[in-house]
This record gives C-alpha cells, structure tokens and sequence, in this order.
C-alpha cells in the first residue's frame, strides 16, 4: 500500500470536498466517499468516522438536505442533496481556497531575502 | 445503568438511530461489493471493509448525536414559530369580534386588577421586609391575663429578663406624649421612653447622630424620627447637639432616626387611636422606661403597675417556640412566688404578628374575596368563549379534517385565552393602581401600611402569574371541547343543532352554575359583614355622641408648681369653656372612651376577703361634670363636687355592670372598695350607666370613676357638648385656651362623632370592600347568566319556532327559557349555600352581633340571587317568546 494523505489536514477541507462532489447532483455517503478517492485518485482515504459526521453537520447547518429514495436493488438510501445555501457556500469555500493555496503557494516558493 | 446511559435512553429517538444503521450498513454492503468486485474472495472482501470502516459504535455515536441537536433545535424553531403564529392568530381573530373581546377584557381587568390591588397591600404589609437586621428573631413581652396580652409592670418585667435565658438582649419601652414648646406653637407629640438597649437590641442605625446605648444613655438625650425632625425643625442639619425643650425640660438632640426606621405604637389590643412614637428617651431610675403620670417616678419595685412592653432579640440557635415556653413557665413561676402578679402569665409574640396582625385577617378575607371574583371573571369568559367558539366550530372542524392534530389546535385556542388574559391583565394593572388611590381614602389608621403599598417587581410578577393561570384556566374548558368536533359532525350541522353544540350548551350551563354558587358565596359573606358593621353603627355607647367636641390639654412647665394649681387651672378652664358662646356643657378626663387612654386597676371590695384572681375594672379619672357634660346618667347618688378635694375623705363612683357584679340588687353607695396596691378605702357615693370605652364592638366592662380633685394628671382630655356643629365653635374655644395660657398646646382636636368612627373604620374598611367586591361578583353573575340564556334562545331559534308553529303558546316559551334559567340558579344557590359556612367561618373574629352561618343572611343571598338569575334571562326569554316560526322555519 502506498502513503495516503487523511483528510483532516485542513479544517473545512473534508466540507469542502462534500459540497463539491454534489455539486453535479444528489449522491449517497458511500458515493461521495467514492467520487473523493476516484477525483485524488486514492490520493485522499476518506475515513468514514470524519464523512458521516461532517455529512450530518452540514445537513444540520442547512447546506445540505438528505432524503431516502429506493436503490436500483430495491434498497432504502439516505441521498443527500446541496441546497442553495450549501452552493453559496461551496462557491465562497473555493474562492478562499484559491486565495489560500495562492497565498501558501507563494510562500513556499519564495527565495531566501538578501539581507544588506 | 449508569447515568449517561440513562440520559442516552431516555432521548434516544428510534428514528433517528435506525436511520443512522441503515445508511452506515448500506455504506459497508456497497465499500464490500466494490472489493468484491475488484477480485477479492468474498469473505476478504468483507475483512477488508470492515477493517476500512473502523468502529461502526463510535461513528454512530457521533453522528446521533449531531442529529439529535438538530432535531432538537428544528423543534424548538418550530415551536417558537407556531407561537409567534398563534399569537398573530390570536390577536387577528380578537381584532375581528371586538365586543366580545372587550367585554372578556374588561371582566378579567376587573378580576384580575383587584387580586393585584390587594395583593401589592398584602406584599407590603404581610411580606415585606422590616427595617432591622435579621428582623424575624424580634420578639415582644407581653403578660397574659385570662388569656389575653396586657403590659407588664416594671419588677415583673427585670425577673422575666434575668430569667429567662433565650434572649440575647432586650429593652423595655413605654409610650408617653410630651409637649413640645419653645419654638413654634406647642405641640403635643406621641413619643416613648425605652431602655438604654433599645437601639442596640433592634440594631437601627440612624439618619444622624449617635442614638443612646445600652448602659451609656445621658437622661437628657432624646432621639428624634426624621418625620418630626422635618416638620418641626426644617430638616436642620445642625440639630444633633442641640437642645429642644420637652414636657418644660431641656433636651438634648443625640440622633435622628431615618424614615426606613418604622416603629408603630406597640399595643396589647390594637386601636384606631394608635400611632407611632416620633421621639425616643431614655429611661428614668433603674433604667425602666418612664410612666406616662409622673416620667421621674422611681418605677423600679412595680410589679402590678402594668404600663411597659419589650422587645427582645433571640439567642442565635434558639427557636421561637421554644423562647415562648421558656417565657411562658417563667411567667408562671414568678407569679406563684409574688402574689401581686395576680396570678398572670406571659407570651411572646413575633415582630410580624406585632406589626400586622391585626390586619392580616382581614387582609387574608379580601384575598379570598378577590380570588371569588377572579374566578366567576374567569367562568364567565370561559362562556363567552365557548359562544364564540361555537361559531367558529366549523372552521376549526375543517382545519383539523386538513391536519392539523388536535393539541395544535387546542394551544392556538389556549394562546388565544392567555393574549386575553394578557391584555385583561395589563388593564387591570391600570384598575389597581388608580383602584389603589380609593383604597387608600378608606384605609383605617392602623392600617397605615397601606400607604407604603405599591406595585413592585413582586406585584408585577404576581400579576404576570395569576395572567397565565387564569388564561390557562379559562382557555382550556373551551379549548378541548371545541377541539373535539370531527368534521361530519360539525359540516351536518347545517343550522340545526348538533351534538356539539348541545354539548357546548351543557358546558356553558356548568358554567354559569358554577358562577352562581361563588357569587352566592360572596354574598353570604359580604351580607354578613355589612350587616355586622350596620349593627356596630347602632350600638349604644352609652355616651350621646352627637355635638361633642374633645381636644388634650397637657399642663407644662415646673410639675411641683402646678400640681397644686392644676385642679384649679381646669376648673377656671372650664368656666372659661362654659361661657363660651354655644357651648352647653364642658367636662373633663384623663381617659376619654372611645380612642382615648385606658387604665385599668385591680380593685378590692371591703369586709370580703381577697379572691383568689384579683378584681379587675377599667380606671377612669374625671372632672366634677364630666357626665353630665358626656350624657352619662348618674342612676344612684351624686356626681363628684368640686369640694372632694385632698382634704376630703376619698370617694368613687362605679357604672352599672360593676355595681350589678358586686352588689347585685343592693344598692353600692355607701360601701367601700380600694384599690389593691393602695391602701386607703374609697366610699362609693354614685352609679353611673354604662358606656363602651372601649369602641362600639366590646361590651361594657365593670369601671370605677375617681376625680381628679382627688387624683391629678398633667394631661387631660376636654370634652365640650356644642350646640351646633362644634367645629363652628372651635375658634372661640382656642381663643378662650389661649387667653389663659398662650402656652398651652391643644391637640387631639375631634368630634365624638369622629372617634366613634375612626373605631369603626376596619370594620367598615372590609365590609365596603367585601360588599363591593360582593356586587362586581353579580354583576359578572347577570353578565354570564344573560350571555348565557341569550345564546341559548339563538341556538334553538329553529326548535322554539316549530314549536310554536305546532302550536305552543308564547307564555309557553317564556316560561320554558325563564324555567330554565331559574333551574340553573337554583342547582347554583344550593350549591352555594352549601359551601358558604365554610368560607364565612374565616370572618367569625370580624363579625359583630351575628354569627358566621345567620340564617337570615344565607336566606336573603338565596332569594336575591335567584331574582337576579330571573331578572337577568327575562330579556331572553322575551325574545324567545317573540320569535316568528313563519320567518324561521323557512330556513
């Protein structure tokens, strides 16, 4: 097995990641958890102990509501899907994720200062 | 099962944890199918999704316990929500009937406002706080005769306190009036005399200065209270150190004490004539506070000279009935070994009971009565509501057909009742605070508590309270029988009347029943105090009260040089009375009746040996023509004669009671009696008749009469019979005092008339009070009783009209709806009449010449109440017999 990142590197992060993969439509918790490991690649593990309370509080803050709709093998599946608010909230997580990794992104690369 | 365990349980929703499973078990069965798929056996398969997955326990924790907040706050969100939903319905629907929403208004602000009023009095009086650190442990001394308080003499009174073990300290105190001169006119002023610890014992600080202190106490000091201190010296600053002459004596001021220092006269049996010292001094000898006849008497050996009352603080840990006990036996064993005790015993009584306890009772009725009101208001807007609701019924059938459940409707329709409550409520404390104005005009002197009443953060609340309760239960009754409609009940109701409206129409006649039967209960009540206050009105006194003016003389300057004068000062006084144009006769006593001074003396009667509880009369000491002057017949014998002077032999008179205890059927003059402390025998020489010195309500009590030519006081009450409106006369009488003597201050000025009735104020302070709460109860009474037939005939329109189409005549109908009303009313006299000797037993201290259960009182609330019950469906039952089938029947 190669070294996988957790994702609990960043507050936040693992919401973010939510919002973003239902951005294109309602999943379910185990498919969210797969669309994480496919879009890294299984760079990311998504631990199920962090995605379902992280589900959970974002449907409790509203920004994503849930229902129970019918599998194609019959089964009872909680399908979550982004509200309004959630999308809101997902464009301002981006805007200050790119703001962030711009600002780290410099600081990382910058070069040691002359000093006089 | 521990406890968090149990918390876990008791709010575990299975929804909420069944859910959670099947959404992780999904999760597992799909991560498991993707191993599967991926080419792993499937036993590996499941090994390795459960090894990714981790503990299922403690995600499930986790998450249930995101969810159940979240449940939580939605719920409390949406509770809040309908609330604000509700009142918004509430107050729209309320706005859309406003007669009926200002009648339901107006009768709660009518209950609800007088339990406010009476209650801010009560808070004051009965529960607010007193002025002194740990004010509860206070207590009073009193000796005990034949059950009842009296003052203590000054020798009894050392023994109680070196006896007695339970106080921590202690002080005596005594009430003497002193004259006021120097400055100003001369006034007299109500003041006291008390033992040096009396400030230390009550733990008072003062406004300014340094009062006297246990042990440390200048004779000459006196401590002023701040109400006199501005009255009489313009809230001088530099008062402390100053000296003010008191009874023809320097003083000098030590101290002030603040307002918040609120001592009333402390008395064995209150009286209207009571009010609070406005000066403290220290004691004579010995420390024992002065006697209000001589203040430099060395008063330290009196045992039987019954003038002192104490206050005393209780040893910490020493419980007040145990102080009582231990005060109790000590008062007996001191009277089995001095004889001159006369065989008393001793009490305490709490600082409470001391300061309040004569008004608590009737302050405790007028709560009871108000309560009576409050909940006939409440009957009667619970009936106006179920009329109301029976309106509405259809709506409230169709919203429950949509789905709304039944408790949802229930509390919009409880909302509706508490927003009335509410409103009736704000209103009322409108009523109780312009009601409290009046209030205060009857208030009886020693009542004076009253004044400091007020509404504060306690009244509000109280308020806000009884608001809730009583909107609760008003609301309610209505609330769950309108709810009770299913829709095809209340849609078949096409005009005709259904079960729920017949089921309505018995709940509203419970009702009014049950409004009955309280209104007859404040009735009886009301009746029996009003009756009992007529009754104290028409009492003999045994004095012809009409057209006598009295005012109080008190002698000042050197005592020795007057007390040969004095004798002869009264009598020019009264020449000088007695010319005055107007007047008809002049007298003169120490001890007035009625709200005057009362002495009392133990007595013996000679040739008959000492009875083993000493006699016992009430002392008066009157002027030659005091009777005449009072309208006392003289029965046997003479009055007393200017020459009974010292130098004569000494003579009393005796009233009829005495005469008739001593010397039943023989005739008193001529015999002899002494008093039992003093060793010289008096000859009767007259029987005087009867009279009440102590008010209208206590019977004549056995008196012996001694003159003050033969006894002299330095203070002395005039009495003067006018022949038109005294107060007419009244210039003529001050120029003619102060011709004689400019520094004579007389006080106390008031008409016979006047006293008789400030002793009759608490009676006729709670009989106004009762009655009038007493008629707002009927009038809600005709309220509800009208509202009531009226809605009935409304109803049943339709059933009177075929009827009267089939042929039953309109004398039929009237008697038919009259018949009904009365049957109600009597179902709620009986019921009424029943309950009433339950309540009224509370008034049997109060009530004077009746008993609590007078047949005559129950049997005319019975009757009145049932005309008012006719007399208020009269009008309904006219329209009853008015109606026309042809215009109804159509329908």
């Amino acid at each position: 097995m190669h070294d996988r990142t957790t994702v609990d590197l960043l507050q936040g992060t693992l919401a973010a990641l939510i919002l973003k993969s239902l951005s294109w439509g309602p999943l379910h918790g185990y498919g969210i958890a797969r669309w994480i490991e496919q879009i890294t690649e299984d760079e990311l593990l998504v631990e199920e102990g962090s995605l379902y309370p992280a589900l959970h509080r974002l449907q409790a803050r509203g920004l994503v509501t849930s229902e129970w709709t019918l599998s194609e093998t019959n089964r009872r599946v909680r399908c979550y899907t982004l509200t309004e608010h959630g999308r809101q909230q997902l464009r301002a997580e981006l805007s200050r994720w790119e703001r962030f990794s711009e600002v780290v992104t410099r600081a990382l690369q910058s070069r040691r200062p002359k000093t006089a | 099962m521990n406890e968090r365990a149990r918390r876990e349980r008791r709010i575990w929703r299975p929804e909420i944890g069944a859910d959670i499973d099947e959404e992780l078990a999904y999760h597992l069965e799909m991560r498991e199918r993707d191993y599967r798929e991926r080419g792993l056996s499937p036993a590996d398969a499941r090994d390795a999704a459960r090894r990714r997955f981790g503990d299922p326990s403690t995600i499930r924790s986790a998450v249930r316990t995101i969810d159940e907040r979240a449940a939580r706050e939605r719920r409390r969100a949406g509770m809040w929500t309908d609330f604000r939903q509700d009142i918004l319905y509430a107050c729209r629907g309320l706005r859309r009937t406003p007669g009926f929403t200002a009648i339901a208004v107006l009768t709660l602000a009518l209950g609800i406002g007088a339990n406010t009023a009476i209650f801010s009095v009560i808070n004051t009086v009965l529960l607010g706080s007193l002025p002194f650190p740990d004010a509860d442990r206070l207590v009073f001394i009193w000796n005990t005769s034949d059950g009842q308080p009296e003052p203590i003499g000054p020798g009894r009174l050392r023994d109680l306190q070196t006896q007695v073990t339970s106080f921590e300290s202690f002080a005596g105190i005594s009430h003497i009036s002193f004259t006021l001169t120097g400055r100003g006119e001369a006034e007299r002023i109500g003041g006291s005399s008390v033992s040096s610890g009396f400030f230390d014992t009550l733990g008072a600080r003062p406004l300014v200065g340094e009062p006297f202190h246990k042990g440390v106490a200048d004779p000459s000091a006196v401590v002023l209270s701040e109400r006199l201190w501005v009255r009489r010296f313009g809230a001088d600053p530099s008062i402390v150190g100053r000296t003010i002459t008191l009874n023809g004596r320097p003083r000098q001021v030590v101290a002030v004490m603040p307002r918040r220092f609120i001592w009333p006269a402390i008395t064995a049996q209150p009286s209207a004539a009571d009010t609070g010292p406005e000066l403290w001094v220290p004691g004579g000898p010995g420390d024992v506070p002065r006697p209000a006849t001589n203040e430099d008497e060395d008063m330290t050996g009196h045992r039987n000279t019954g003038y002192l009352r104490s206050v005393a603080r209780l040893k910490p840990g020493v419980t007040f009935a145990q102080a009582r006990a231990e005060v109790a036996s000590a008062g007996t064993r001191l009277s089995r070994s001095h004889p001159e005790d006369d065989g008393r015993g001793a009490t305490l009584v709490g600082i409470r009971n001391q300061f309040a306890g004569a008004v608590e009772r009737p302050l405790l009725v007028l709560a009871g009565a108000v309560a009576f009101v409050l909940a006939i208001a409440c009957a009667n807007v619970a009936s106006l509501l179920l009329g109301r609701g029976a309106a509405r019924r259809r709506d409230l059938a169709l919203r429950r057909a949509l789905g709304a459940s039944r408790a949802r409707i229930v509390r919009q329709l409880v909302t509706e009742s508490i927003v009335l409550s509410v409103a009736g409520a704000a209103a009322g404390l409108l009523l109780a605070w312009w009601g409290s104005a009046s209030l205060l005009s009857l208030t009886p002197p020693d009542m004076a508590g009253l004044t400091r009443s007020g509404i504060d953060a306690r009244v509000l609340l109280f308020t806000l309270g009884i608001a809730v309760a009583v909107g609760l239960a008003f609301g309610l009754v209505p609330a769950i029988e309108l709810s009770r409609d299913q829709l095809t009940d209340a849609l078949a109701e096409g005009g005709s009347r259904s079960s729920g409206s017949r089921r309505t129409s018995r709940t509203r006649d419970g009702l009014v029943t049950l409004e009955i039967a309280v209104a007859v209960v404040l009735l009886v009540g009301s009746t029996l105090l009003v009756r009992s206050f007529t009754a104290l009105t028409r009492v003999d006194t045994g004095i012809d009260t009409h057209n006598l003016l009295t005012f109080d003389i008190t002698v000042t300057g050197d005592r020795a040089e007057y007390q040969s004068r004095q004798v002869q000062f009264y009598d020019s006084l009264i020449q000088r009375l007695e010319a005055v144009p107007g007047v008809r006769a002049v007298g003169a006593a120490v001890t007035l009746p009625i709200g005057g001074d009362d002495f009392g003396t133990g007595y013996l009667v000679e040739g008959r040996p000492v009875p083993k509880t000493a006699l016992r009369a009430g002392y008066q000491i009157v002027m030659p023509g005091y009777f005449h002057a009072m309208g006392i017949p003289i029965r046997r014998g003479r009055d007393f004669r200017s020459s009974d002077d010292r130098k004569a032999p000494p003579i009393v008179l005796v009233n009829e009671t005495l005469a008739r205890a001593q010397w039943p059927g023989q005739d008193p003059v001529g015999r002899r009696v002494r008093f039992d402390d003093d060793g010289q025998w008096m000859t009767i020489v007259g029987v005087v008749g009867d009279i009440r010195h102590l008010g209208p309500s206590r019977p004549p009590r056995p008196e012996l009469y001694q003159s003050v030519t033969q006894r002299s006081f330095p203070f002395i009450a005039f009495v003067v019979r006018t022949e038109r409106d005294p107060y007419d006369v009244m210039p003529s009488i001050r120029r003619a005092v102060v011709s004689l003597d400019p520094d004579l201050p007389l006080s106390g000025v008031r008409t016979m008339d006047e006293h008789v009735a400030r002793a009759l104020s608490k009676p006729k302070f709670l009989s106004t009070l009762v009655a009038s709460f007493g008629g707002l109860a009927v009038s809600l009474a005709i309220v509800g009783i009208y509202g009531m037939m009226a809605w009935s005939v409304t109803e049943r329109r339709q059933e009177i009209a075929i009827r009267m189409a089939l042929g039953a005549s309109r004398e039929k109908m009237l008697t038919m709806v009259l018949g009904r009303a009365l049957f109600l009313a009597a179902i709620g006299i009986s019921l009424g009449l029943a309950i009433a000797p339950l309540a009224t037993r509370t008034l049997s201290g109060l009530l004077y010449g009746i008993t609590p259960t007078d047949p005559v009182a129950f049997a005319a609330t019975g009757v009145a109440l049932g005309a008012v019950a006719a007399l208020s469906a009269l009008v309904p039952a006219l329209r009853a017999a008015r109606v026309q089938p042809a215009a109804v029947v159509k329908y």
